[in-house]
């Protein structure tokens, strides 16, 4: 009875992160490309049947659905050495193969047109798995299949699946550079309201930030899909080892993101890691010295030129893990700390060789010198939870952190995408795209507004988080209110206004 | 002496003097005057009864030729007489000298007196110098000129000289003498000797008889003697007394051996008491024989040398005295002890400055510790407690095998020596133990190896008396390497074939739910059922339960052994218990684990699983309670038909029920995040250090028990503890009301979902955007109109309810917790500033409470 997760990648951008995701975790679980469990993979004392199942013959099958409106990418795995891992059945590519067009309503309204096969497939997963626990969704909120498409799965899950948790992995697009994809904003906009309505937690992947560690930290100099990619993985296979490695706390999935979510609505979560490394760049980073970290930690606060990009893994340092290394993995929380912004929560997975007391000893080093602001409006600690590493994967470094946090000037990342969006909406640009799916048909684009308003919302409520009144927030002044709750369906009837 | 040996000496005398005078220059004819004289002299001299002032002791008087002849550095003379002596007194038969000692004082007399005159050139003046002038010799025979003879004797050349006449004054004293005596004494000394002998011997002689009523030999009342004589009988009789006493323990206990328990020790000590008694009967023989000798008169003393009288048996006696004495000691002390105590009290007397004592006590104790040493030695090796008298300081008992370690044996202290110090007791308890335990528990037979192995190292062999009083220090050594190596294997043992660590590892990962996906499914599973009352429960279901618990989680590909032992175990419930109080995991220890894990220390077990299982439930309590809550769940529904002031309820009342659930899961998780970090881990940490260092069993035992402590009173389940606990349990009971609580307000919310999504279904239809509805009321089917008032009222009163009752819940939270973590810092037993410090991370409780 393993908490199953099934892992829905959507899109381009989603099928590359889960392919890398996958790729990690055979590589720490001991599986083989073709899925059969590898001879030395006997002692791992990891439990494989929350992502895995075992077909007839033994070998294990991811729990995921490889979904795209177009089959580039999904091709591509299918060409590469993993394409026995997958159950062939659980790859969904759109007949016609158009893909989206980087359109979200394209996507979600192909996402409807094709409902009923997909939600096939999931419920024939779901059906697999004794006591399934959730859903994970990787794609991007910039473009259409991943967006749209992903959006309209988020609608349909929350319904089908009430009960069952759904987790996101969510790329948010570079904002440092143009995009090429000209409508990010809107389909930016559309999806998020989707991740804020439908999605009980998002783990939000800055592109912007993983290009800047790829070039900053890793010395990249033209960062490669693939190498940012590995990153993300990185992230999300750290994420999932207290799943995957059973201890005394947090082994499901609710469990880990309870504590870090203690109000709903804000349940979009930050992530950082250390050390990293890619493979290739090794040699280089684990020559880093302390002082080479210290100064490190102090260019990060001279890249205050955007502030939520320090946000999102712009934390990521690699360190040295001698005998510090816990306390230096916490104590780069310092930089993120734009001033007003608050920790809602925190929590530490620490992988490796710990000496239990070593954490309490980081812990109350934190406190005495105050590096990590949270709210004043019920308590809060930094939650450490130890977790066993693969002992198939060798690493440079005995010990390794990640970080998930909520913290409330991720609210920055969402006023910047309404301000690209007003911009953008104020021209009246590219909307007739739009127009031609039904959703937005008749030039209703009160699809648009509603999203706004709800993003607002939402910014509202993160910003409402850092002061100390939160608990009376949107209650002492009747008009407020609304955009908190009421103005979600758009106008209020008028009558009940009064 | 016949006629032709009376004429033979006298001739040879003549000659004799002949020979002497001739030498003279001056006097050469035997008609010589003065031979005449000389050999009168020389007769007279012989047929007195003139003796020398010493014992005639031939070997003594060797002894001092070899002496002196040493003295005067002519070493390789005095080998030469002494050779010649043995040749000498070997000599015997026909034509050998008879008289020995007198011949050989004979001629150490001469060479004193050449050495004395040297300078007088003539040696014939060893007669002359008696004085011949004739005056001393004028044989004055009547009595009244006899004093003034023998002064006139000493006057002359310091020789005694006693007459031989009958009409002696001297003879006539002694005769007086003698005859008061006889008058004085009923009895003759000889009787009086002969029955101190026989009292010696314990026996009641004619006259001197054992008294009971002075307890002692006397001479009887009725026996005139001299109170002299009479004290000295009672003197020399206390041998007899001491004798009896000692014979009587020996006897005594040589009577008791097949039937009572005299004990080993005893027997020793009574064999060595015999051995020591054949010395004194050897010595009773001598004098018994010497006793025969008549005492001599005064006067005839010089002829009989081997008597016995009183006086002499006073002497003889000196040290046979010492020593029966210093054994009635003993035995007086000894009457009551056996074993070990017995040779303790021994020992005590051991410690003596003389040397003679000590050299006898140590002779008795070789032979009484030996037994002793013997069971030492084979307890130490062999593991046998052979000790059927229970001697032994170490006492074993029959008992089960689990508690063959703690209390199948124990030091006696009272049997133990004090020769052996308290620690090499314990040492050697330990040892013999250790080898019990590997027999019986672990069914082991390894330990013969090291055991060997050990009296190898030691130097002593594994033989039987290898070992002896005064080698304490080679019994330590032996006892050290015996106690190493059998600890070692001991350890050996428990670690790689009975898994100690693994079994220590399965117990902190199943009773103090360290496997945490198995305990969430077990939770899971079990949960629903432990609702019930605690009678309605079958064990028996609860125990297929924790099968499939363990079938689903990773439990699964754990040591079948340890699964095997994974039990579920109800307690005992009173009425009104719901499953959750009695339910419980146990682990089977089994034999020779269930010494660590005894029932007490399974207890304390049990205690802290019920406590982690309650925490354990309030968690999953409060994630369900989330889930109900979840982010997709309420949001994505909003109430867009609410009345304003309902919406507002309904947002205060989830937003209270939000920030108490973050209240009440920062408290759970942080206790959890307490009890992982700072109470389970570090103490397993702890421990396992400590069985790295872990010596013997004592110390994994002492070690396991810091451990089980430490977790114990750092879960507040300790004594001291108990206000803490109690606040804690209120807590949880808090927050599982709370969870109820919760569900019960977003069924509300979730039924009125449903309702307002009823009512706002008609006009969804009509129009494409679920935003375009305006007025409810003006649409068909008006009964919703109604329905939405009544509705919205409904609403109202629920949420408005639901919130007065959240308050009440958080201002008892409230309360609760701040009386729990004002209790923390001032607690002293135990260091509970790790989790105040997690509780109040932030200062929030802190700054609430400023004055604190």
């Amino acid at each position: 009875m393993p908490r199953e997760i099934i892992t829905l990648q959507v899109g381009q951008c989603g099928n590359q992160i889960g392919m890398e995701f996958w790729k990690q975790l055979c590589l720490e679980h001991g599986i083989s490309k073709e899925g059969i469990l590898e001879d030395f993979a006997t002692q791992g004392g990891d439990r494989k049947d929350v992502f895995f199942y075992q077909a007839d013959d033994q070998h294990y099958i991811p729990r995921a659905l490889l979904i795209d409106l177009e089959p580039r990418v999904i091709n591509g795995i299918q060409n590469s050495e993993y394409r026995n891992l997958y159950n062939h059945e659980n790859i969904f590519v759109s007949d016609h193969g158009g893909g989206a067009g980087n359109n979200w309503a394209s996507g979600y309204h192909q996402g409807k047109g094709v409902e009923e096969d997909i939600m096939d497939m999931i419920d024939r997963e779901a059906d697999g798995s004794d006591s399934l626990e959730g859903f994970v969704l990787c794609h991007s909120i910039a473009g259409g299949t991943g967006s749209g498409m992903g959006s309209y799965l988020l609608e349909t899950l929350n319904d089908r699946y009430s009960k069952k948790l759904v987790q996101t992995y969510s790329v948010f697009p570079n904002q440092m550079e143009t995009s090429d994809v000209v409508v990010q904003p809107y389909n930016s906009l559309l999806t998020l309201k989707r991740l804020t309505l439908n999605a009980d937690c998002v783990v939000v992947l800055d592109n912007t930030a993983l290009n800047r560690i790829a070039v900053e930290r890793l010395h990249l100099q033209n960062p490669t899909f693939g190498q940012t990619n590995s990153l993300v993985s990185t992230v999300m296979s750290a994420s999932t080892t207290t799943l995957r490695y059973p201890g005394y706390m947090n082994n499901d999935l609710v469990g880990l993101l309870a504590s870090l979510i203690p109000t709903p609505r804000c349940h979009f979560l930050m992530t950082g890691y250390t050390p990293l490394t890619v493979e290739r760049q090794a040699n280089v980073i684990r020559k880093t010295t302390v002082l080479d970290v210290m100064r490190r930690l102090l260019q990060v606060k001279s890249f205050a030129y955007s502030k939520f990009n320090e946000l999102q893994l712009g934390i990521l340092l690699t360190l040295p893990f001698s005998r510090r290394k816990i306390l230096w993995f916490l104590l780069m929380l310092e930089q993120k700390k734009p001033s007003q912004a608050k920790y809602i929560s925190i929590l530490n997975i620490i992988q490796g060789e710990v000496d239990p007391t070593q954490v309490h000893e980081s812990l109350q080093r934190i406190r005495e010198r105050k590096l990590v602001n949270f709210i004043e409006w019920g308590p809060a600690s930094i939650q450490v939870a130890l977790s066993r590493k693969s002992p198939y994967v060798q690493t440079a470094h005995r010990v390794s952190g990640l970080m998930l946090a909520s913290h409330t000037s991720i609210r920055h990342l969402f006023s910047k995408c309404l301000s690209q969006y007003e911009k953008l909406r104020k021209k009246q640009a590219f909307l007739d795209n739009y127009r031609k799916f039904p959703m937005f048909a008749d030039n209703d684009l009160s699809e648009f507004d509603e999203s706004r308003d709800i993003i607002e919302s939402l910014v509202d409520e993160y910003k409402a988080c850092e002061s100390p009144d939160y608990i009376k927030w949107g209650m002492e002044d009747p008009d407020h209110v609304l955009t908190g709750e009421g103005n979600a369906t758009g106008t209020v009837d008028p009558k009940l206004a009064v | 002496m016949d006629e032709e040996d009376q004429t033979k000496l006298i001739d040879l005398v003549k000659e004799l003097v002949n020979r002497l005078l001739a030498e003279s220059p001056q006097q050469q004819n035997p008609k010589n005057p003065n031979f005449e004289a000389s050999l009168r002299y020389a007769v007279r001299i012989l047929s007195s009864r003139l003796t020398p002032s010493i014992a005639p002791d031939a070997a003594a008087i060797a002894e001092s030729i070899k002496r002196r002849l040493a003295t005067q550095g002519r070493s390789s003379d005095a080998l030469t007489f002494s050779d010649l002596f043995t040749k000498f007194s070997a000599k015997t038969g026909t034509g050998s000298v008879n008289n020995k000692w007198a011949v050989v004082y004979l001629l150490k007399i001469i060479s004193d007196d050449r050495k004395s005159s040297k300078n007088a050139v003539n040696s014939s003046n060893l007669l002359p110098n008696f004085g011949l002038d004739g005056h001393g010799f004028s044989n004055g025979s009547n009595v009244s000129n006899g004093k003034e003879n023998k002064e006139f004797g000493w006057r002359n050349n310091g020789v005694l000289m006693v007459s031989k006449d009958p009409e002696n004054l001297r003879e006539i004293a002694f005769k007086e003498f003698v005859n008061v005596v006889k008058e004085e004494n009923e009895v003759s000394e000889e009787v009086i000797v002969r029955d101190v002998l026989y009292c010696c011997q314990g026996i009641d002689g004619r006259y001197v008889k054992f008294d009971a009523s002075v307890d002692g030999y006397v001479l009887l009342h009725s026996v005139k003697v001299p109170r002299a004589t009479r004290v000295m009988v009672r003197k020399l009789c206390e041998l007899g007394w001491l004798f009896r006493k000692v014979k009587g323990y020996v006897s005594e206990s040589m009577d008791r051996f097949p039937a009572e328990d005299v004990g080993t020790v005893g027997q020793a000590f009574c064999a060595a008491l015999q051995d020591e008694l054949l010395e004194y009967y050897k010595l009773l023989a001598v004098l018994e024989a010497q006793a025969m000798n008549p005492i001599p008169l005064v006067s005839e003393s010089a002829n009989a040398g081997n008597y016995l009288s009183l006086r002499r048996l006073s002497v003889w006696f000196a040290e046979p005295m010492v020593k029966m004495r210093l054994m009635a000691v003993l035995v007086d002390k000894c009457r009551v002890l056996r074993g070990g105590a017995m040779a303790g009290a021994i020992h005590l007397h051991a410690q003596h400055g003389d040397v003679l004592v000590h050299e006898f006590m140590t002779r008795l104790l070789k032979r009484v510790c030996s037994p002793l040493f013997e069971m030492v030695r084979s307890w130490v090796l062999e593991g046998e407690l052979e000790d059927i008298f229970a001697e032994f300081f170490v006492v074993g008992q029959p008992v089960k095998a689990e508690s063959l370690w703690r209390e199948g044996y124990r030091l006696h202290s009272g049997m133990l020596p004090s020769f052996i110090s308290q620690s090499l007791a314990q040492r050697i308890l330990r040892t013999g133990k250790s080898i019990n335990f590997l027999r019986v528990c672990c069914d082991d037979r390894g330990w013969a190896d090291a055991a060997t192995e050990s009296a190898a190292a030691a130097g002593t062999t594994t033989r039987r008396g290898g070992l002896g009083y005064g080698e304490t220090d080679a019994l330590e050594s032996l006892v050290i390497e015996a106690a190493k190596r059998i600890d070692k294997h001991l350890l050996d043992v428990i670690y790689k074939r009975y898994k100690f660590k693994e079994h220590c590892l399965a117990i902190k990962r199943y009773l103090l739910l360290g496997q945490g996906d198995f305990v969430q499914y077990l939770m899971d599973i079990v949960g629903p059922e432990l609702s019930e009352p605690a009678n309605t429960i079958s064990s028996f279901k609860l125990a297929g339960l924790l099968e499939s618990a363990i079938r689903s989680s990773n439990a699964q590909y754990d040591d079948p052994d340890i699964l095997d032992r994974l039990r579920v175990k109800l307690m005992p419930h009173g009425t009104g218990d719901r499953g959750w109080d009695v339910f419980s995991l146990d682990y089977d220890a089994r034999v020779p684990l269930d010494t660590l894990f005894t029932e007490s220390v399974m207890a304390r077990y049990l205690k802290i699983f019920n406590f982690l299982w309650k925490l354990r439930r309030v968690e999953h309590a409060l994630i369900g309670a989330w889930k109900t809550m979840k982010p997709n769940c309420i949001t994505s529904h909003l109430f867009t038909k609410l009345q304003h002031a309902v919406k507002l309820q309904l947002l205060s009342t989830l937003r209270r029920c939000q920030v108490l659930w973050d209240e009440m899961n920062h408290f759970v998780t942080n206790l959890q995040y307490y009890i992982m970090f700072e109470v389970l881990e570090v103490s397993w940490s702890n421990f396992s250090n400590e069985m790295e260092v872990a010596k013997d069993l004592d110390d994994l035992l002492a070690a396991h028990e810091k451990y089980l402590y430490s977790i114990f009173e750092k879960s507040l389940l300790g004594e001291r503890s108990q206000s803490l606990y109690k606040s804690l349990f209120l807590l949880f009971d808090l927050i599982l009301q709370f969870r109820s609580h919760a569900d019960r307000l977003y069924e509300g919310i979730f039924e009125l979902q449903s309702r307002t999504m009823e009512s706002s279904l008609s006009s969804r239809d009509k129009s494409k955007s679920r935003r375009q509805t305006k007025d409810k009321s003006s649409e068909p089917g008006s009964w919703l109109s109604d329905g939405r008032k009544a509705l919205t009222q409904r609403a109202g009163e629920f949420l408005r309810n639901m919130e007065q009752e959240l308050d009440a819940i958080a201002k008892e939270y409230k309360s609760l917790l701040e009386g729990f973590l004002a209790q923390l810092p001032v607690q002293q037993h135990v260091d509970l500033k790790f989790l105040l410090f997690r509780l109040d991370f932030t200062e929030f409780y802190s700054q609430l409470r400023p004055n604190v």
